[in-house]
């Protein structure tokens, strides 16, 4: 890391336009693109102060800010248009949080790293609608939350109850959600509004250790802890009357189900083959990056093609799993009411993924190019006519969609024709955390978390005592001036605000 | 069935761990009065974030093995073994682990240990937070044998 004081540094971070700021090169060693990131002023102010506090004299150890990350991305090999920054940015291993990077796949130089992936691979969030009102779901609000709580595992240890061998998981890992289609838990519609139809193609679940197998199989079907959740919400504010109606949300007070979750332990074990895979091969082809974290290999390597296709299975893995709870969660709602799910009008609005890598066409420099696009903490936000997004969603725009945090809104975006040229038709991805762990549950007491969800109108499970402070809105970025800094900055459009009523988490 | 165990197996180690900052994860940090002694507490102290260990009983063990290239690897082997060992058949969680054969220098570096503990259980162990995976993201390893000083740190992504 290059040591300078505050002040130098400074220098080399240039205001662009109200909402983003240039990292020029030199920030960073061998920077071979320039960084950009999209903050307003409150946002601003925390990656300034992290950057503040890592130049103070005396500093070891500790992580890099991550402007510095976003720059050390900038100088991956292969790396084309701009390193860019989300609203939502905080500092990751290697990549930020809130990152992307596109990488020409035509340069023999350029890599894919597992970094810019995560280790969740594919965590996304998934929004279903119902036909329900408010005032049809408050009497039963509390049984209602109780029972998608009984319905979806939830928390460390927990075991999937979709039943599964062996076999079935190799047949899911390739097949994606064509195969919970096959096996019933879906409906052929749900498909449609998912990215790359709930399959990627290139999975081979030859390239995937036993070891990932054997930690996948029984999680299939969980939600997970951390910052996964399920949860009901109400439409609070639709921005975009139009675009809303054509996601079938009508008027405020509609309710509807979104949950967040990953491919488990399936796509970390996954990650890690990766990362111990690709420290051989940055050695062998004398790959230099500028922090070790940012293990990667050519994507033409047998490393960069086997991490592709089990990266591949791995997001078939969290496809099945999403579709697995959206199974669970309509049985739920079913039961409750006492009406088929298909009488409830339960479809899928939209799946996103915000941690993936994926080939996408885009125009740089004028001209066409096939990339690698990496997003880690990013969410894919296509504008209207693309043809990569489902024929409901051709006028519109991809549907975006933006979790928040327990208790607090979430956000339906749309993408934008700016977002396609100035960040590879990419978008936030949530709130982002301001606080650590350790810090939340020092600072937040579990009583006054809890009823100040209660004094918000939302009913709440959690698994573990211990997350209901780590995952308290305070430790978060407020998850409205990261959606605002997308909308101003023209990235991405907002179109719906959503209130959650009950949370269900590990 | 259960297996047997001497007393001394059954004796818990002191505890000689703790859990430090960092913005998205958690740090462990472990020490001991052996670089081995410091490795087994960053095994307990990684078990001990996923419930409350004081709940653990031991009533069965299993083995595990990991090997590295140098010792930072073989940290993080070691650990990813242990995540393994809870995260699929025998989902075993463990309060005590013993290295048998500690190999941490020259060409070789290899840990053998005994895990003991019991298999998770839903009601029984509180529900902590999950572990997704191992890092090597400012991994620290101190082992200065002169100042009898032998900490470790490592992040795990949660």
């Amino acid at each position: 890391m290059v040591v300078r004081q505050y002040a130098q540094e400074l220098e080399y971070l240039e205001r662009l336009t109200p909402h983003s700021w240039r990292i020029k090169k030199g920030f960073q060693p061998n920077m071979n693109v320039e960084g950009i990131f999209y903050v307003n002023q409150t946002l601003e102010k925390l990656m300034f102060d992290e950057l503040r506090n890592a130049c103070r004299p005396g500093m070891v150890g500790g992580f890099l800010p991550g402007v510095k990350q976003i720059a050390n991305v900038a100088a991956l090999p292969g790396i084309v248009g701009k390193s860019v920054g989300l609203p939502d940015v905080h500092s990751g291993y290697g990549f930020a949080i809130g990152n992307m990077a596109a990488f020409d796949i035509d340069n023999p130089d350029s890599i894919v790293s597992p970094g810019g992936v995560g280790f969740d691979i594919n965590c996304g969030v998934r929004l279903l609608r119902t036909n329900l009102m408010l005032e049809d779901v408050l009497p039963v609000k509390e049984q209602l939350a109780q029972s998608l709580f009984d319905h979806i595992p939830v928390g460390v240890g927990s075991k999937g109850i979709i039943p599964m061998n062996a076999k079935d998981l190799e047949e899911a890992l390739e097949m994606g959600m064509d195969w919970s289609l096959r096996e019933g838990y879906i409906w052929a519609e749900d498909k449609e509004h998912c990215e790359e139809y709930g399959r990627m193609l290139n999975a081979d679940p030859s390239k995937v250790s036993l070891r990932a197998k054997k930690r996948g199989l029984p999680q299939l079907g969980t939600l997970g802890a951390g910052n996964h959740y399920a949860e009901i919400q109400v439409v609070e504010e639709i921005f975009d009357k139009w675009a809303a109606s054509k996601m079938g949300i009508e008027e405020q007070g509609q309710i509807c189900v979104m949950i967040h979750s990953g491919s488990r332990g399936f796509g970390h074990q996954v990650a890690t083959d990766a990362l111990v895979q690709m420290e051989k091969a940055m050695k062998r082809d004398n790959i230099e990056t500028n922090d070790r974290q940012l293990a990667c290999a050519r994507i033409s390597s047998q490393e960069g093609q086997d991490y592709l296709k089990s990266m591949a299975a791995a997001a078939n893995f969290a496809w099945v799993n999403r579709s697995s709870m959206t199974f669970l969660s309509r049985q739920a709602f079913a039961k409750k009411f006492g009406m088929a799910p298909d009488d409830l009008d339960m479809h899928v609005i939209y799946d996103v993924s915000h941690n993936i890598a994926k080939v996408e066409e885009h125009i740089v420099d004028g001209k066409p190019k096939t990339l690698l696009v990496h997003r880690k903490g990013s969410t894919r936000a296509f504008p209207p006519h693309h043809p990569l997004i489902p024929v409901d969603y051709q006028l519109t725009g991809q549907p975006v969609l933006i979790g928040g945090t327990m208790g607090t809104c979430s956000y339906v975006l749309t993408g934008t024709e700016q977002g396609m040229l100035e960040t590879f038709g990419s978008t936030c991805h949530g709130a982002g955390r301001a606080l650590s762990r350790a810090k939340s549950r020092r600072n937040l007491d579990y009583t006054e978390v809890l009823r100040k969800m209660e004094y918000m109108g939302i009913s709440i499970r959690v698994a573990s005592p211990k997350l209901v402070m780590e995952e308290a809105p305070e430790s978060y970025k407020n998850v409205t001036d990261v959606v605002n800094t997308c909308h101003a900055a023209g990235i991405s459009k907002k179109a719906i605000k959503l209130r959650p009523i009950a949370v269900i988490k590990g | 069935m259960n297996e047997m165990f001497s007393q001394e197996e059954l004796v818990l180690p002191q505890c000689k761990y703790e859990y430090l900052d960092h913005t998205a994860d958690v740090q462990l940090h472990s020490w001991g009065d052996s670089l081995k002694e410091a490795f087994e507490q960053c095994g307990i102290a990684m078990f001990a974030y996923m419930t409350e260990i004081e709940t653990v009983e031991i009533k069965e063990s299993a083995e595990i093995e990991a090997i590295g290239h140098d010792i930072e690897s073989l940290l993080f082997h070691f650990l990813d073994e242990l995540l393994f060992l809870f995260s699929c058949e025998p989902y075993l969680i463990c309060s005590k682990v013993t290295i048998t054969e500690f190999m941490c220098e020259g060409e070789e570096f290899k840990i053998k240990c005994k895990c003991y503990g019991e298999e998770f259980t839903l009601g029984k162990h509180p529900q902590g937070t999950e572990v997704k995976a191992i890092t090597y993201s400012a991994m620290q390893i101190v082992n200065e044998p002169d100042k009898n000083r032998f900490e470790l740190f490592v992040i795990i992504d949660i």
